[in-house]
């Protein structure tokens, strides 16, 4: 047996050395290195030989390659992404350079299913510079995006953890603005899971030729991200990357000191304000109306300096069969509430893909994060935000008061008043999650490559417990007193897969290329969340399981399910690069709606200009391109429509029977019926692009120009209900956006001085088209949406705010006297109109106030999004500076619009305190603390909506590189980075940058409810590659 | 080759197998289908009705903000606190500033709530009632009833929305389409009237013949409730005309309820207010609420949800108190000093001691005062001296333990018999009869002489003085119908004309143009 088994092995020995030595008969091994121009390695660039596509390999982690060529070649093909490709003659020890200064339109750009060269896209696709991108110390990456990317807004969110909102081209729906995000195939709503480390490309897809392969998800704008991988025999390359710093608030709104809310709370004349100020004297200090009391609540909140780290370590690598890639990050983010506050994160990627057989490739993908967020009383910085200064934290006569002695307002009157400090300190919410996002394919190449299959298998496991834990605490009189401990623990998880079928053929012959995709996906998500609850759970931790106290309130259960089909096809064609052509369709089914499949069909067309005969002779551009696009685009990021009355029913839908003075009484089973639905269809986006693509003065200039057009059909909202607060989800509006995406960027040298100047600007315009029958559509801000309304009609921006416009102050009694609106008012009005109320514009004429006097008071959507960014380099340092802003926006300050509902003198910012009327002539944009208490001011007006232009330096970074060691030296850098130091702006608020409030079950934008403040980011870092 | 047939025949079984159209057509998780029900079921034929009464009694008429609304429009409370709004609505003005005035939208919202809850019930309880056998007449009878209780609902919210808009839209079943809503027009004053009075007698007819205390669903609304609220509607109507026919109506209804001898007053009018008065044989109408006996969990109160704690009934009334974490509140709707004053002049002593209780010595925020019950309130910093008696549940009353809802387990009383012996007895007098009996049975429980031969004057003063304070708007009522608002609140701004209702609401407005 044995010796059968060694003959067999010596003979295939034989045959394989055979093989061998033939082939060394007619081939020789080359060798060379590739270097980039400042003669630092390249690792992983691709080489292959001209016309054999199939022969090549990739350089290792010093740059060097060594390639089998036979006697039939001439010249190597080398390629690296960033760089520009070359062709070189074959020679032995080649020493190539490539040159980033090389067009990027060589550069292979990732796309819907698949990649295309740069020269042949005929969409406009932004690829994320992901070197400036690192740049940033940002805990999410498109908060790193700001401003970078044209089309593109990215609104940051304060707190430690929070995903910022991302718009791409304006709002084509009311119902999420967020772009798609695919990440290695995977579609997920977001990436702030994702380490920025992890990201090898990102390309932002922006159009219908471009997006439309992802047909009902495309509609906002596709974000692909694909993650680091190893390439075939390269050397392993470590990386390793770290920064510390830390944050402090930045641009903090002033609330008044004791000092000016006591002017202001007594300039309103009230019985209850006086006593206020009288009982703060007799308890804290000070005589009278002079309380001495000025507690600055913001102050006794924030952390000066909270700690942010991240630290990472990658490594890629291959040898000719196998390649991988594996890398593990820490997070740290301590949020700047003096609480428990702070954001922990890890995460594992691991990348491996295997050449199976000649024709058959295998691998695996799989991202892993574990995070744990403190979160701090969300209410704390609110309540900050309105309580009284006249009251201290501490209070030690407060005898009722336990474990902590913290002060009452109710014992100086402000029984409305939290305790902000205390409310923090008594805060112990903890979610603790995890997430698998597990890929796996198989790819099979035939004919050459010229045909592949893949199938992809994508998952999204991820799991979620948040332990929120209220101890036995007593505030005192007037207070919240919390006699048992309480415990609330949810469980979520989300289950979700993607299959995805792909059939690709590329070809060509002389000069016609040629390509055809066929797919086929398969995507499901499921959500599911338990809740319950407990009093009398002892307070160590351990012990946080409901069964340790007394179940009081019944569990909660609630989840979704959305389930979808697609075919999808793509095409393109080009002639000689010059003339291209995309075509694209895609159908889709989804479970979310009544009408289930929906079809969306594209094409786009491109002319590379500077390729003609006739461009040849000119010097000016060195590439121009025309491009050109059509398609549709579908949203399913609408909420799942029932279609069908839903039936509520349990203990909030019945009614208690026999409460007497006996009897506790019980309920007996009784349910509602929501009737109020409609049956749901495609929210569908047409869309138009025209572009142009170029690079000038020795390709010292690069740009492009977009126009666009996006027509939105069917867009589905929450119409209000008359009679209810209820409204009714249907497709009732229609909408356009359009405008210009433009982006230039000049790059050039002054002896050893690099520099660079970048910017970007998109412009969007927004109008409704059509309401349906419905003449207009009010909504707002739950709960405000009878103060501070906004409507939509035929021909404006959607939701614009509507008011009264306010121009100014009455001055003085003659004023009054002379002006009809106020003595109109005035004949029935208990409170007269007196000097310092604020002045409305008689619109209409008609010498009252009435409803035809309100108007569009601006928009929440910014007419002009922008960003520019300067980069200078010397030597081996170098220095970049990023700016971004919008501009034409305005805001609705709901926190100053607080005091509209107050029935007490809520505390408000310095600037406001100390603007107010005190006199004729003291001020025209302010009226009189008086009139603040006022019936006459608490009608919907523009003295609460503001301009939200802002000009925020986003980030400065200044780097140092250099090389330790002489064989196979370290690559190191390391800089100081500013994120965030500056903003311009002249918005009354914390940040000019509103989130979207998804808070009610449904998306409100443009109303600043925000007290968070926004904090700057101060750190210094190091990177080394070896 | 072979590779090749057998990847395109991977790809059309994932194909096939994905296509399978039951993946798409899937009803939405946890959204409980109506077309689930099971309208066979015959037991489950109450479950809507149940669903109308807490529709009715949480983040409705006993909400927060629409008590408020509604006592403000009175000279017996004043908001007690600086509310814009709410004093401009004490103070009748009737401009923009009002119409904008979330509060009256509010009130809009949630008293038509009820409109929509009701119309929507009605419809379910005919998905039953195709169920029921044209022999089966207990069933048969049933579901008369519970459409009766449905529809006494309906209408009580429409008079109370009549009364304080005016015209207003009747909504019908034809509401149960959304998209008849934003067309929906205004009918007129006396038509929302005599709309209620129609569905009364539709009504009555079906409905137990029980005091609500013994009712199938104890507390439930009886034919004695419908006939109640029947003479309201008419005592509107009938105006100050003392001819007017209306005045029949209020006198056969009101003598049904005192014939059927199943009512009396509660004997102590101060304990009326507390656990003990809960569900008496005085009440014909009053919403439960319960926290069930436990010191903390589960609990039903006039709020929306039980999270909604602000909603809470009591606590928005309960004064400033820094003597006791338990008596604390909002200290609204104060009690002003002309009723101290008008109680005084009457001796109406005990309807003094129930209705006025102290914040501290003449509301100084450093002294306290003790209540009938023992419980110690002290003062405040607006220097507010009273808070409204019938509104304050004493500690000892509270279920052991349960601090996190001033008033849990009370009871609000909405109707209650001695309106219908006031009732009674004014349609009498005006009818040139005795009214004697019946106003004194009600001075005889607050231990007052009794009258002989009682004017007009007497029995209205006598309503004032019963009513003192209560949430309903008795007294504005009063002096509307009896057109003595524009002499008796002149001193708040009252103006003929145009303070007799509240604006419709811009927001409602803006939606629905007809109701301009």
């Amino acid at each position: 047996m044995k010796r059968t088994l060694t003959y067999v092995l010596v003979s295939f020995l034989f045959l394989f050395l055979g093989i061998h030595l033939s082939a060394q008969a007619q081939n020789r091994v080359i060798t060379g290195k590739v270097a980039n121009d400042k003669n630092e390695p390249l690792v992983g660039a691709s080489v292959v030989v001209k016309n054999r596509p199939s022969t090549g390999t990739t350089t290792s982690g010093s740059g060097t390659f060594s390639l089998t060529v036979s006697s039939t070649d001439d010249s190597l093909v080398i390629s690296a992404i960033g760089y520009g490709r070359q062709t070189i003659a074959i020679a032995n020890d080649l020493q190539v350079r490539l040159s980033t200064t090389s067009s990027p339109m060589e550069q292979v750009v990732v796309i819907g299913y698949g990649t295309q060269k740069r020269a042949d896209l005929t969409a406009p696709i932004t690829t994320v510079n992901t070197e400036n991108m690192l740049k940033r110390t940002t805990a999410t990456p498109m908060e790193a995006l700001q401003g970078s990317v044209p089309g593109v807004q990215v609104v940051s969110a304060g707190a430690p953890g929070k995903s910022p909102d991302v718009r791409v081209r304006g709002v084509g729906s009311f119902n999420n603005e967020s772009p798609l995000y695919v990440v290695d195939g995977m579609f997920v709503n977001d990436i702030s899971f994702l380490n920025p480390n992890d990201i090898a490309e990102m390309s932002v897809l922006k159009d219908a030729s471009g997006a439309a392969i992802y047909g009902v998800r495309a509609a906002n704008g596709v974000v692909l991200i694909t993650t680091k991988k190893g390439t075939l025999n390269m050397r392993t390359k470590v990386t390793y990357n770290g920064y510390v710093g830390f944050q402090t608030p930045t641009h903090r709104l002033k609330m008044a000191n004791g000092k000016e809310y006591l002017a202001f709370s007594l300039g309103r004349q009230s019985a209850a304000d006086s006593g206020t100020a009288l009982l703060s004297s007799q308890k804290f200090g000070g005589s009278g109306l002079n309380p001495t009391t000025s507690t600055d609540w913001y102050d006794k909140l924030l952390r000066s300096k909270a700690l942010i780290t991240n630290n990472g370590i990658d490594l890629q690598g291959g040898s000719d069969k196998v390649t991988y890639s594996a890398g593990i990050n820490y997070t740290y983010q301590n949020g700047i509430m003096e609480a428990q506050n702070s954001f922990k994160r890890y995460n594992i990627r691991l990348q491996m893909e295997a050449k199976a057989y000649s024709w058959l490739k295998v691998g695996f993908t799989a991202h892993l994060n574990n995070s744990t967020t403190f979160n701090a009383a969300s209410n704390a910085f609110s309540q900050a935000y309105t309580a009284s200064p006249l009251f201290p934290v501490y209070d030690s006569a407060n005898t009722n008061a336990y474990p902590i002695k913290f002060a009452s307002g109710a014992v100086i009157g402000r029984n409305d008043d939290a305790n902000p400090v205390a409310t923090a300190y008594y805060n112990y919410d903890r979610v603790k999650a995890f997430q698998v996002l597990p890929t796996i394919y198989a790819e099979a190449g035939f004919w050459n490559n010229k045909i592949t299959f893949r199938t992809q298998l994508s998952q999204l496991y991820s799991s979620l417990s948040d332990i929120q834990f209220t101890p036995r605490y007593n505030l005192g009189p007037g207070a919240n007193d919390n006699a048992v401990t309480h415990l609330n623990s949810t469980q979520e998880r989300n289950t979700n897969y993607i299959v995805d079928n792909l059939l690709t053929y590329r070809d060509g012959k002389g000069p016609h290329h040629w390509t055809l995709l066929l797919g086929q996906s398969t995507r499901e998500d499921r959500w599911r969340k338990t809740s319950v609850s407990a009093d009398g759970v002892p307070s160590i931790e351990e012990s946080w399981y409901v069964s340790q106290g007394t179940v009081t309130y019944p569990p909660t259960e609630d989840g979704t399910r959305n389930a979808n089909i697609s075919y999808f096809t793509r095409g393109t064609y080009d002639f000689d690069n010059k003339y291209l052509l995309t075509a694209t369709f895609r159908a889709d089914g989804s479970s979310k709606y009544q009408t289930k499949w929906g079809y969306f069909p594209s094409v786009g067309l491109g002319w590379v200009l500077s390729r003609e005969d006739f461009m040849k002779d000119q010097k000016l551009f060195d590439f121009l391109k025309l491009r050109g696009s059509w398609g549709k685009l579908g949203n399913d990021g609408v909420a799942p429509n029932a279609g069908y009355a839903i039936v509520n029913q349990g203990n909030n839908f019945s009614a208690i029977f026999g409460s007497t003075a006996g009897a506790n009484g019980q309920y007996v089973p009784g349910y509602t019926i929501n009737r109020f639905f409609t049956q749901l269809s495609w929210e569908v986006v047409t869309e138009w692009d025209g572009g142009i693509d170029f690079e000038v003065l020795n390709r010292r200039l690069k740009g492009s120009v977009d126009y666009y057009n996006r027509k939105t059909k069917g867009t589905a909202l929450n119409a209000p209900l008359p009679f209810s607060y209820g409204s009714l989800y249907g497709n009732w509006a229609d909408m356009v956006n359009s405008g210009f995406d433009v982006v230039l960027n000049w790059s050039d040298k002054i002896g050893k001085l690099g520099y660079q100047i970048g910017g970007n600007f998109s412009t969007v315009k927004n109008k409704v088209t059509s309401l349906g029958n419905t003449p207009r559509i009010t909504s707002g801000f739950p709960e405000w949406t009878a103060e501070f309304p906004n409507r939509s009609v035929v021909g404006q921006p959607i939701n614009y705010f509507y008011g009264y416009q306010f121009i100014g102050v009455y001055q003085t009694q003659e004023e009054i006297d002379k002006d009809d609106i106020a003595k109109k008012y005035n004949q029935t009005a208990a409170t007269k109109i007196v000097p310092g109320f604020p002045k409305y514009k008689d619109q209409n004429g008609n010498g009252v106030l009435d409803e035809g006097d309100r108007v569009n008071m601006g928009s929440y959507i910014p007419k002009i999004t922008y960003g520019f960014n300067l980069g200078l380099d010397y030597k081996n340092f170098d220095l970049s500076i990023a700016f971004q802003g919008v501009a034409g926006n305005k805001i609705l300050n709901l926190n100053r619009g607080k005091l509209y509902k107050a029935s007490t003198s809520l505390n408000i910012d310095e600037k406001f305190a100390n603007g107010l009327w005190t006199g004729p002539g003291s001020t025209n944009s302010y009226p009189s603390a008086y009139a603040l208490g006022q019936g006459w001011f608490k009608v919907s007006n523009s003295f609460f909506v503001e301009s939200g232009a802002y000009l925020r330096v986003q980030n400065i970074q200044l780097g140092y590189n250099f090389n330790v060691g002489k064989t196979s030296p370290i690559a190191l850098r390391v800089f100081a980075t500013a994120d965030r130091p500056f903003i311009f702006t002249k918005y009354n608020g914390f940040t000019p940058e509103i989130n979207v409030n998804n808070s009610f079950g449904y998306s409100v934008y443009g109303y600043d409810a925000n007290v968070y403040p926004i904090s700057a980011t101060y750190s210094l870092g190091v990177r080394a590659t070896f | 080759m072979q590779q090749y047939i057998k990847i395109i025949a991977w790809i059309l079984t994932i194909s096939i197998l994905s296509g399978c159209s039951k993946f798409l057509d899937r009803p939405q998780e946890n959204k409980g289908q109506q077309t689930k029900i099971d309208y066979t079921n015959l037991s489950n034929m109450y479950q809507p009705v149940s669903g109308v009464y807490r529709t009715a009694s949480s983040g409705s008429f006993a909400r927060w903000i629409i008590v408020t609304m509604i006592n403000v429009r009175s000279d017996d409370s004043e908001p007690g606190n600086d509310d814009a709004g709410q004093n401009s609505i004490h103070h009748f003005q009737n401009d923009v500033t009002v119409k904008s005035y979330w509060g009256v939208n509010d009130m809009w919202i949630n008293l038509y709530g009820v409109v929509l809850a009701a119309n929507s019930a009605l419809a379910e309880l005919d998905e039953f009632g195709k169920n029921i056998p044209a022999s089966d007449a207990a069933n048969t009878q049933l579901l008369a009833r519970y459409r009766a209780e449905v529809r006494f609902f309906r209408a009580l919210a429409h008079y109370y929305i009549g009364r304080y808009w005016g015209a207003v839209p009747i909504l019908g079943l034809e509401s149960n389409n959304p998209f008849n809503l934003a067309g929906a027009k205004k009918s007129s004053i006396e038509d929302v009237k005599k709309y209620v009075i129609a569905e009364m007698d539709t009504c009555i007819a079906s409905l137990e013949d029980a005091r609500p205390n013994e009712a199938a669903h104890m507390g439930g609304v009886t034919k004695y409730t419908a006939l109640t609220l029947k003479a309201k509607a008419a005592m509107d109507l009938a105006g100050n005309t003392p001819s007017s026919p209306y005045w029949d109506i209020v006198l056969d209804c009101t003598n049904q309820i005192i014939n059927s001898h199943k009512f009396s007053l509660f004997n102590d009018y101060y304990n009326l207010w507390k656990k003990a008065g809960k569900l008496s044989n005085e009440a014909l109408l009053e919403f439960q609420y319960s926290d069930f006996g436990n010191p903390t969990g589960d609990i039903v109160t006039s709020g929306a949800n039980p999270g909604e704690r602000w909603a809470n009934f009591f606590l928005f009334q309960g004064p400033q108190n820094t003597r006791s974490n338990v008596i604390t509140g909002s200290g609204w709707m104060v009690p002003a000093d002309t009723v101290v004053g008008f109680l005084n002049k009457r001796d109406d002593s005990v309807r003094m001691r129930t209705t006025i209780q102290y914040c501290g010595i003449n509301g100084d925020p450093n002294t306290y005062a003790v209540t009938p019950d023992g419980d110690t309130v002290s003062g405040n910093s607006s220097g507010k001296k009273y808070f409204n008696g019938k509104a304050y549940y004493p500690i000892k009353d509270m279920t052991p333990g349960r601090v996190d809802y001033y008033g849990a387990n009370n009871n609000v009383h909405m109707l209650r018999y001695a309106d219908v012996l006031l009732m009674n007895a004014e349609a009498k007098i005006r009818k040139g009869q005795s009214g004697d009996a019946e106003i004194n049975e009600v001075r005889a429980r607050v231990k007052l002489a009794p009258l002989a031969g009682a004017t007009l004057d007497q029995v209205l003063e006598e309503r004032h003085a019963e009513f003192i304070c209560e949430w309903w708007g008795e007294r504005f009522n009063d002096l509307l119908r009896t057109d003595n608002a524009a002499t008796e609140l002149k001193y708040l701004g009252f103006q003929k004309g145009t303070s007799e209702y509240l604006p419709i609401p811009q927001a409602q407005e803006d939606v629905n143009s007809n109701l301009k």
